[in-house]
């Protein structure tokens, strides 16, 4: 972090900045007169939600806005011997001299940035051919930039694009785009589709690199908390402007409203359960602006002043710009939540699961063999992947039980296969006593059906869209449970019915939603169908697979709430996917339930939600509590040292030997490469880590594991 | 690509052929009706008289590869061991070996299908290519139009348009045949006649087909030309002639190369009706001949080489995409 630039000089300052595109239906403005510095060195997050304009003010910045899209106003760039350029008035030839070697950029969909069939060398090498750059050397420095970015040059250089794991795809990308050591790099979401623990340990990366190669940053993103210790300064947009720009190290440096409820709104791991608040309404459609404050029909301050006139940007301290009338009011009326709760002793449920358990999972293992099977697998010999390797667990009636961990680490597998969507290949899935698979063989002893078993465990997916039915409106998607199972219902019972979840779901007026078609609904209101729709067929227990990782912060915590009225009401248990600890938290810790760690296929830790949130004791655990940052912790700078020493998940193929976690765990000591410790039971909190073993465990006698010893099994993808 | 990919494909197609095989043997063997039976029967309504039982089955094992007295699976395994020599038994009507009749007109089909396919693609995938870059132009939306009309109308009625106007009406080419009697094989006069000959059915072909293909490769290349990586390749400064040819041009082609492999069967089987609408003697036309004089062993023999040319073309193409697409590289189902 460069906080002691040597002068606070602008490498690129935008002067009322403006994008539009011509539509049937007006003109729309998806970048409204931005104006903002960008001073030389300094990390910049501009944050904002998904249709702020955040990721026009990205290719506003290299003149690459899409057409019809045209630009206006000013960009200009003060290149290393101070001339001052216009780039939004360069020739062809002049802008293509620019990006790239000047100013360089990540954009969105990053994933599918490489050509699929040309390998990860061909990208650097025709960049340099393009800008007549001596090849040698700048393979070289590609090699050099790789290295940094932990990643092997030789390996990376002769792989395509999809046989990387998209953490690894993500940084050789970074690679590419530092190749011709540009100056200034922009990085629109670039860690939104990858893990919590990836994102942090690409932002350590990216902290170091700026410092190496003297870099200006300007980082987008929709994840305020998750930049805030990367940035030295962060610019909010709302409603295609900027409305505030304030130094980072501090977020109660903020002091407009829409930041402050933005903040309020993300759950994290130290603000206390019940002070989050999500924002009411939604953000402004770009043809119709509201006049005024743009932020005014959903500001809790505004006042008639501000439906009349657009505050302006004005400066209220160093580094800090503010637009709103009200900004010294701010600290009163809407204080920080994380400032005003008291440490974070949380408020627990009691959760009223009772000791009945509803599933039992005992010994699961799910192997997948990587061949799609079939007659002619007999010329194979095929390879196993581990996707659940030995892991039990019960649930309850009213429990909730959240699965965190990496991608690749099985948690969906094993989701599947405690609603029986998934067959294990070893151990039982009971449901109340009954054997799931025995009875679908029509081998069980139970009295149920696997019929009635099915509609007892019900999932809903990360995608809403792509299990509602697109050509059915919401009343008669939400009619099919119910015609199956409440056959008693007549027409009008089973209508009122869903007017009345609908509204309880707060989508209302009902009668206006129920007539909808789902293309017609927000993701965030897709998402609550498909939760009635689950909740309809009256079920014991529901999957919840990433359900609320696709929505948008302030809607999260929405979502999760909906979840919990309405298990008080239908009596459900939830088992909870996702590879965030924080949303894990929210829902697991407001029902009382329990959080379990997965890691390469097996439960590492688990325990009560707010003990594994406050105490972690797995080192994998305590990584994932690092990867999600804490709101209130005002050190500045230094996004801190990661705690694991192997940024990439092994390959699930062949996992490591004795504790799974070895080569990436900072504790490890040889007797881990050997032995594997088990989850130790017994307690209500369980953690699978020879630390939790008593003092005369051989582990305390071992010598801790040297680097050599690490290489040997890293590297995320099959070969 | 590894061998274990490779064995697996070999493997694949020799159970397709293998089914085939077997599929035949059941057709001669249990069918009621069967060929056996019926050739049974005719011997002996006209040797009756002097032939023994025992001739009369050497007769129809020579014929039909099968020998009507043995234990069922006995017959399998001597038909599977000479069908799999190459012996494929006599032609019931002309009396000439099967495999003989079948070297001897494969290649004229080939000749006429690679042809056409080549044209086919080659025109199918400049035009969509066009089209996609002036997509929403008046060429755009015109040559959409009739390729859309054209995939639509089905060849062989292409055929009989062609041979109405081009031989009934103006006497341009031939009505039938492969090449002109009378010339020396391996003259130039005959080559030329050869492709005379072939450029109806060609012509029939070719415009029935091509329309498909430059729709697919339209829809392919806008879609490549909207991808991530081709405004990466932009803002990356790369000139415009490499992004159209190693960006563009390589992943909307690639996905035709599928097409193909449906395009190779569907070929074959319309060659049937084609080469009968050309009287041109290939395979197709050996196969409707056999089967309207009930030759079993020539039909079931053409039946298989159809079946054993589609196979190996699929193998190929599937070989080659192998080294086209890394995606697909090692056939792994990601
Ligand atoms: S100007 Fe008024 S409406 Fe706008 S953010 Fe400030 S207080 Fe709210
Ligand atoms: S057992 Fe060893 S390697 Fe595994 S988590 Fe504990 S200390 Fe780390």
């Amino acid at each position: 972090m460069s906080q002691q630039v040597v002068a606070q000089e602008n490498i690129l300052e935008l002067r009322d900045v403006t994008v539009s595109f011509g539509m049937n239906r007006g003109v729309s403005k998806v970048l409204d007169d931005v104006s903002i510095d960008i001073h030389r060195g300094e990390i910049l997050g501009v944050v904002g939600e998904s249709g702020s304009g955040k990721s026009m003010l990205a290719s506003a910045l290299l003149d690459a806005v899409v057409d019809p899209g045209t630009v206006d106003g000013e960009v200009s760039y003060r290149t290393d011997s101070g001339e001052t350029v216009d780039i939004l008035d360069l020739e062809d030839e002049e802008l293509r001299q620019l990006r790239w070697e000047e100013i360089a950029m990540v954009f969105q969909g990053a994933m599918s940035f490489f050509n699929p069939t040309m390998k990860i060398r061909g990208h650097f090498l025709e960049t340099l051919k393009a800008h007549d750059q001596d090849v040698d050397e700048g393979m070289e420095h590609a090699r050099e930039l790789l290295t940094d970015l932990h990643l092997e040059p030789d390996r990376v250089f002769d792989t395509f694009p999809h046989e990387l794991s998209g953490g690894m795809k993500q940084r050789a990308l970074i690679a590419l785009s530092l190749i011709l050591e540009p100056n200034v790099l922009v990085m629109d979401e670039p860690t939104a589709a990858l893990d919590l623990l990836m994102q942090r340990s690409i932002l350590t990366l990216l902290d170091d690199l700026q410092e190496k190669y003297d870099l200006t940053i300007v980082f987008i993103t929709h994840d305020l908390p998750l930049v805030k210790d990367l940035c030295d300064r962060i610019a909010v947009m709302y409603a295609f402007d900027v409305m505030e720009v304030f130094p980072a190290g501090d977020l109660s440096n903020s002091t407009h409203p829409y930041t402050r409820s933005l903040l309020n709104a993300v759950p994290n791991l130290t603000t206390s359960l019940d002070e989050l608040r999500s924002i009411e309404g939604s953000a402004p459609d770009p043809v119709d602006i509201p006049s005024g404050c743009s932020y005014h029909p959903r500001c809790p301050l505004s006042t008639p002043e501000c439906e009349q006139e657009d505050p302006p940007l004005e400066e209220i301290a160093p580094d800090q710009e503010v637009a709103c009338w009200h900004h010294e009011k701010v600290d009163e009326e809407l204080p920080l939540a994380l400032e005003t709760s008291d440490g974070g002793s949380a408020e627990v449920y009691e959760g009223n699961q009772s000791d009945e358990p509803v599933v039992v999972m005992d010994d699961i293992e799910v192997h997948f063999e990587t061949d799609d099977g079939g007659l002619l697998s007999l010329f194979d010999d095929p390879e196993i992947v581990r996707a659940v390797d030995g892991v039990d667990l019960e649930i309850y009636e009213n429990d909730v039980v959240a699965i965190v961990g990496e991608s690749g680490c099985g948690k969906t597998t094993f989701g599947k296969t405690a609603v029986g969507l998934q067959e294990p290949t070893g151990g039982s899935v009971r449901y109340r006593g009954q054997d799931i698979w025995e009875t679908k063989r029509g081998e069980g002893t139970g009295d149920r059906s696997y019929d009635e078993i099915r509609r007892a465990l019900q999932i809903i997916h990360q995608d809403p869209g792509s299990s509602l039915n697109p050509n059915r409106k919401v009343s008669s998607i939400l009619q099919v449970p119910m015609k199956s199972w409440q056959s008693d219902l007549d027409v009008e019972d089973r209508k009122a019915r869903l007017l009345a979840m609908l509204e309880a779901a707060g989508m209302s007026p009902p009668e206006d939603y129920a007539d909808r078609y789902p293309h017609q609904l927000s993701g965030g209101e897709k998402q609550r169908v498909a939760l009635i729709r689950a909740l309809l067929m009256n079920p014991d227990l529901i999957l919840a697979d990433e359900a609320v990782s696709a929505l948008d912060v302030s809607m999260r915590v929405d979502m999760m709430d909906l979840m919990l009225t309405l298990q008080d009401l239908f009596d459900t248990s939830y088992l909870f996917i996702s590879h965030n600890l924080t949303n894990a938290r929210y829902l697991a810790g407001r029902a009382g339930g329990r959080i379990a760690v997965m890691y390469l296929g097996e439960i590492i830790e688990i325990g009560p939600a707010e003990e594994i949130v406050q105490n972690p004791q797995h080192p994998y655990t305590q990584a994932l509590h690092w990867s999600t940052t804490d709101l209130d912790s005002n050190s500045e700078g230094e996004a801190d040292e990661s705690p694991i020493r192997a940024i990439d998940v092994p390959d699930p193929i062949d996992p490591p030997s004795g504790c799974r976690f070895h080569p990436r765990c900072p504790e490890a000591r040889e007797v881990c490469a050997t032995e594997k410790p088990s989850l130790d039971s017994g307690t209500d909190h369980c953690t699978a880590c020879f630390r939790e073993y008593s003092e005369d465990h051989p582990y305390w006698d071992s010598e801790p594991l040297g680097e050599e010893t690490i290489g040997a099994h890293v590297g995320g993808e099959s070969s | 690509m590894n061998g274990r990919w490779l064995l697996k494909r070999i493997g694949m197609s020799l159970l397709v052929v293998w089914s085939t095989i077997t599929l035949t043997f059941a057709l001669i063997r249990l069918m009621p009706g069967s060929p056996i039976s019926r050739m049974r029967a005719e011997l002996y309504q006209q040797y009756g008289a002097t032939m023994t039982q025992a001739e009369i089955d050497r007769q129809v094992r020579l014929y039909l590869n099968v020998q009507p007295d043995e234990p069922l699976w006995q017959q399998y395994i001597t038909y599977l061991l000479d069908t799999f020599q190459g012996d494929l038994g006599h032609s019931y009507v002309q009396g000439i070996e099967v495999t003989v009749i079948l070297a001897d007109v494969l290649p004229w089909t080939v000749l006429l299908l690679s042809i056409a396919i080549m044209f086919q693609y080659t025109i199918g995938i400049l035009l969509g290519a066009s089209m996609a870059y002036a997509e929403g132009s008046r060429f755009d939306f015109l040559s959409t139009s009739v390729s859309t009309f054209l995939v639509s109308v089905p060849f062989y009625v292409f055929a009989f348009l062609l041979i109405f106007f081009f031989v009934f009406q103006w006497d341009l080419f031939p009505q039938g045949g492969k090449y002109s009697t009378g010339l020396e094989a391996g003259s130039l006069a005959f080559y030329r006649s050869v492709l005379y000959h072939a450029t109806l059915p060609i012509v029939s072909l070719v415009i029935t087909g091509f329309g498909g293909i430059a729709l697919s490769m339209r829809a392919n290349s806008i879609q490549t030309l909207g991808s991530d990586y081709i405004r990466g390749a932009q803002l990356r400064g790369l000139s415009n002639f490499r992004i159209s040819y190693r960006y563009v041009a390589r992943n909307a082609i690639l996905p035709l190369y599928t097409g193909l492999l449906i395009q190779i069967g569907f070929l074959f089987g319309g060659a049937v009706i084609l080469e009968q609408i050309f009287s041109y003697r290939g395979i197709g036309y050996v196969l409707l001949d056999a089967t309207l004089y009930r030759d079993y062993p020539l039909m079931m023999g053409t039946f298989m080489v159809i079946t054993i040319a589609v196979v190996v073309g699929v193998f190929v193409a599937d070989l080659t995409y192998g080294k086209l697409d890394p995606r697909i590289q090692t056939g792994d189902s990601q």
